[in-house]
């Protein structure tokens, strides 16, 4: 009897303790955010609560940081999304063909993100990049792709577009070709137009895998790291200075423990609250593939 | 209707392009000489050389400068041995856990098997960073078995998430007629509940692996050279001196064939896969 | 004592209470019947018996032992689930295999074992067939066989007959108290229907509610219901039931209800209170000439079923009862006059719902 209660425990133990290895360090981070603790200046370690966060409210950094993971994320999720749905819409139809583009197309998101970010660097090279000779065809000459501040953003989401738009793609499109026909069908019958269709049948039926995909993506947008660290090291100046990259940094080269911890905590906050809107909605959606079992 | 047809094929070639294009290129690249490479325009017409890949593999490598060493195969060796055994542990790990919270309802479960997920969602450099100073502390800095503990951040939830719902929705009933027949608790669970979430479990594992491998931040973090997997290293190739673009092309072309391969093979599951479980594709 | 007695089962979900304490006795050889609405916890006292409700409290003792610690797999028990619950990865011939397989049989004995029993159920031609590819039928004879080929003290069935088509479940429903009997198991057997009930059952349970409402033979619980529920579930179809007020009379209480007039002996306790009427479709006569204390009604529509017709009237006074005859009926919109017989008429307490003072009184199963 006693066995019996203990089983579940017993089963998911060796991967709690190996999750308690991880809560640790967590904890650590959050203890870490409180001191002003400088690798480099161990003689100065103090526990300082709350100070790190204030002198990131007034940290014009911290702030430069904010905008570019805000435009980041807004930027890359919202392009995918669009394209991600028109892409899964071109290929609603079960045929061969679609099929067939559909997995072509999930190429790229099995490709390593930083991996991506050097095909990339390879593509945009100044002096043999094809998308540089390219651009140079139709009359752009000496555009400087992510070595210039202005077009750093614009390369960087360029590259996460190409990697995770088939993420939203292959979602969306999943749940497409789950959506119960009828409605589709009594609207053909009843000779609406396909826009009205659209917007009025497709959309909010989809809505839970649009809700689900965004969310999903914006979390992992939002700490995007591999791409920018890969293509430029968070450059140049600070026109790419996302939390983690600058987080990554703030600890490696100005061995500056307590900010990097704190700038972290912030991060987590925000995906922590995020994650709990987007938990709610997956497991919604968890539910209709199970069933109730 | 004609136009629309058009518009529909114009459509998706583009699309099919841009998402292409970039892998043709660098394949095509991988098998060009340095020359060509920097040719303009691109050169379509080459004869194809495999040069860059016996550089790769043989490591040894004749420059301008001089005899260069590079151990870009060392680096696909550790993310083979690194991808392989984090996905062994966690299936080892979190097959039995999984079975736990899609069988039994108990005090904490539910609560675990949701912090297990969060994990999926925290930023990694939150742990990281700290985990790299007690690494040090504890000796598993820069060794495989550390970088395997933290590989667990990928690999564990989505074998938990996946292996749940099969385990799931395969019924209860099935084991308890087992148990009947007179078979201990561990033969119904290694003799029926496990065969029968099959497929799910080697989804699991396969998609865990791809994700394990594309994985760049752990071992940028903990790792020194000599452990690293082919997605820091070939990073590092780019900024060593001497080095030619043609092998950059081919290093990357064997850093993503091996996930490229797995994800045709089970792109039936990738849905599955990429939604932790949540959709079916 | 050889043969099944569990004591004081109880078991809980959350706040549900599923059992409160059933008591059960069961002799080898025999066959009861559980039977109950569904939700009453009849799957949960089955599962309970076998041990795979751990949450479950009370006395399991087979032939004498005590097995309320014992693991599923150390009780000797077969059962046999209502979705089959057949292995899909392994054959036919492996799915029976399964219980002598555990019992560290010979491979032989087993070829043999098999053999003897697919010949006896009629599948040893599907025996290589994984389950996916056996019917519906098929599935279930070769559930039965798992659950039988071991040579089980107990035998738990639940509701075997539920998935499989109308003429399966008549053969089966003539076949099984053959094999039943042969095993000499005691067999708990779960159904919902009560002509299986019928069929098969030495003696009926019925679970309400969590407990056993009433015990008995199939007649005894057909005859005098403990309740109303019990007299609703138990008959098809269903017995009228016609609110009425009886007052006393000589030697026992006047009833009319619907027009029927009925003198019934005894039960001077239903005298004044609000009580209900019970009359069996299969107790009403029906005629198309007007008899001496029948009452007017027309026909609202003729269903057949089971060799019988099954007749829906309706009174004058706009009561609606149902009525079933093996004889042939007047075409619907007839007039006709229906008669009640007295000797079988059941009253129950309209608020309760219990059984008013059955002329015997109604006995348990416990041990």
């Amino acid at each position: 009897m006693f066995l019996r209660r203990a089983l579940p425990y017993v089963l998911s133990l060796p991967a709690l303790l190996v999750c308690i290895g991880i809560l640790v360090p967590f904890f650590t981070a959050a203890y870490y955010s409180l001191q002003r603790y400088n690798l480099a200046m161990p003689g100065s370690r103090e526990f300082v609560w709350f100070g790190q966060y204030l002198d990131l409210l007034s940290d014009p950094d911290f702030w430069v940081t904010v905008r570019v993971s805000a435009t980041y994320a807004i930027t890359t999720v919202g392009l995918e999304l669009l394209l991600g749905l028109g892409i899964a819409l071109l290929l609603h139809e079960r045929t061969r063909f679609n099929n067939i583009v559909s997995i072509a197309l999930l190429l790229p998101l099995m490709t390593a993100p930083a991996i991506a970010s050097l095909m990339w660097k390879l593509m945009t090279n100044p002096n043999f990049g094809v998308l540089s000779w390219l651009i140079a065809q139709v009359g752009i000459h000496d555009f400087r792709w992510a070595s210039a501040p202005g077009s750093a953003m614009f390369t960087v989401v360029l590259v996460d577009i190409w990697v995770y738009t088939p993420f939203m793609m292959v979602l969306l499109l999943a749940g497409l070709r789950s959506l119960p026909p009828q409605p589709f069908e009594a609207a053909r019958l009843d000779g609406v137009a396909p826009h009205f269709v659209f917007f009025r049948i497709t959309l909010p039926m989809l809505a839970p895998y649009i809700v689900t995909a965004t969310l999903f993506r914006l979390l992992d947008s939002i700490q995007q790291f591999d791409i920018v660290y890969a293509m430029t090291q968070g450059g140049p100046g600070d026109s790419l200075m996302l939390f983690q990259v600058r987080a990554y940094l703030d600890f490696f080269q100005y061995t500056n423990v307590g900010t990097s911890a704190a700038l972290m905590v912030v991060l987590w906050a925000i995906t922590y609250l995020l994650s709990h809107v987007f938990i709610k909605q997956w497991l919604r959606l968890r539910e209709r593939t199970h069933g109730n079992s | 209707m004609a136009i629309a047809k058009i518009l529909r094929a114009l459509a998706l070639s583009l699309v099919l392009a841009f998402f292409l294009f970039p892998i043709v290129w660098i394949l095509l690249m991988s098998f060009q000489t340095n020359e060509e490479i920097l040719r303009l325009p691109p050169s379509t017409f080459f004869r194809p050389t495999l040069g860059n890949y016996i550089a790769l593999i043989s490591g040894h490598l004749e420059t301008a400068a001089g005899e260069l060493d590079i151990t870009f195969l060392h680096n696909l060796w550790n993310s083979i041995l690194l991808s392989t055994s984090s996905v062994a542990l966690a299936l080892l790990l979190g097959v039995p856990a999984a079975y736990a919270f899609a069988r039994f309802r108990f005090r904490l479960g539910e609560d675990i098997a949701f912090t297990m997920l969060s994990f999926r969602f925290a930023p990694p450099l939150l742990v990281l960073l700290p985990l790299s100073l007690y690494f040090q502390d504890l000796g598993l800095n820069d060794t495989y078995l550390g970088l395997i503990w933290v590989y667990q951040l990928i690999c564990l939830p989505l074998i938990l998430w996946i292996v749940r719902g099969y385990f799931e929705d395969a019924s209860p009933d099935i084991e308890y007629a087992y148990r009947i027949d007179g078979h201990s608790w561990w033969r119904a669970f290694t003799r029926i509940a496990v065969p029968l979430a099959g497929p799910g479990i080697a989804a699991a594992g396969l998609l865990s692996f791809i994700f394990a491998w594309n994985n760049f931040v752990f071992a940028l973090i903990l790792a020194s050279a000599d452990k690293q997997p082919v997605t820091v290293g070939a990073l590092a190739f780019v900024t060593a001196s001497g080095i030619q673009y043609g092998q950059i092309a081919a290093a990357i072309v064997l850093s993503i064939l091996p996930t490229l391969a797995l994800a045709l093979y089970a792109q039936r599951w990738l849905v599955e896969g990429l939604s932790l479980g949540a959709v079916k594709g | 004592m050889s043969g099944l007695a569990i004591a004081d089962i109880r078991a809980q979900f959350g706040r549900n209470e599923v059992l409160r304490g059933i008591d059960l006795a069961v002799a080898a050889g025999e066959t009861l019947v559980l039977f109950g609405p569904s939700g009453a916890g009849k799957t949960v006292l089955l599962r309970a018996i076998a041990g795979l409700e751990p949450g479950a409290t009370g006395r399991v003792v087979i032939d004498g032992e005590d097995v309320s610690t014992h693991g599923p797999e150390s009780r000797n028990v077969g059962m046999a689930f209502q979705n089959f619950a057949l292995y899909p990865h392994l054959s036919a011939r492996e799915n029976i295999a399964s219980p002598l397989r555990a019992r560290g049989v010979s491979a032989g004995e087993i070829d043999a074992r098999v053999g003897a029993i697919a010949r006896l159920l009629r599948i040893a031609h599907v025996l290589s067939h994984p389950p996916r590819a056996l019917s519906n039928g098929q599935k279930q004879r070769t559930a039965l066989a798992r659950a039988l080929i071991a040579e089980p003290r107990i035998l738990l069935l639940d509701d075997p007959l539920r998935n499989v088509d109308a003429k399966l479940r008549y053969e089966m429903r003539l076949e099984l108290p053959r094999l039943l009997r042969e095993s000499n198991a005691a067999t708990i057997y779960v159904t919902q229907d009560y002509r299986e009930a019928m069929a098969l059952g030495d003696r009926v349970a019925v679970l309400q509610n969590g407990v056993i409402a009433q015990c008995g033979a199939a007649d005894a619980v057909y005859d005098l219901p403990a309740n109303r529920e019990v007299a609703r579930l138990f008959g098809d179809p269903p017995i009228n039931l016609l609110p009425c007020r009886p007052q006393a009379a000589a030697g026992g209480i006047d009833i009319e209800a619907a027009g029927f007039r009925l003198h019934l002996g005894a039960r001077e306790e239903a005298t004044g209170k609000d009580c209900l009427l019970g009359l069996r479709p299969e107790t009403l006569s029906l005629s198309d000439h007007p008899i001496a204390g029948g009452v007017a009604a027309d026909i609202v529509a003729i269903t057949p079923l089971h060799e019988r017709q099954v007749v829906l009237t309706r009174t004058a006074a706009g009561e609606e009862l149902v009525v079933s005859v093996a004889h042939d009926v007047p075409k619907a919109g007839s007039h006709v006059w229906l008669l009640a017989d007295p000797r079988a008429a059941l009253v129950f307490e309209a608020s309760a719902g219990k059984l008013i003072q059955a002329p015997m009184a109604i006995r348990g199963c416990a041990a």
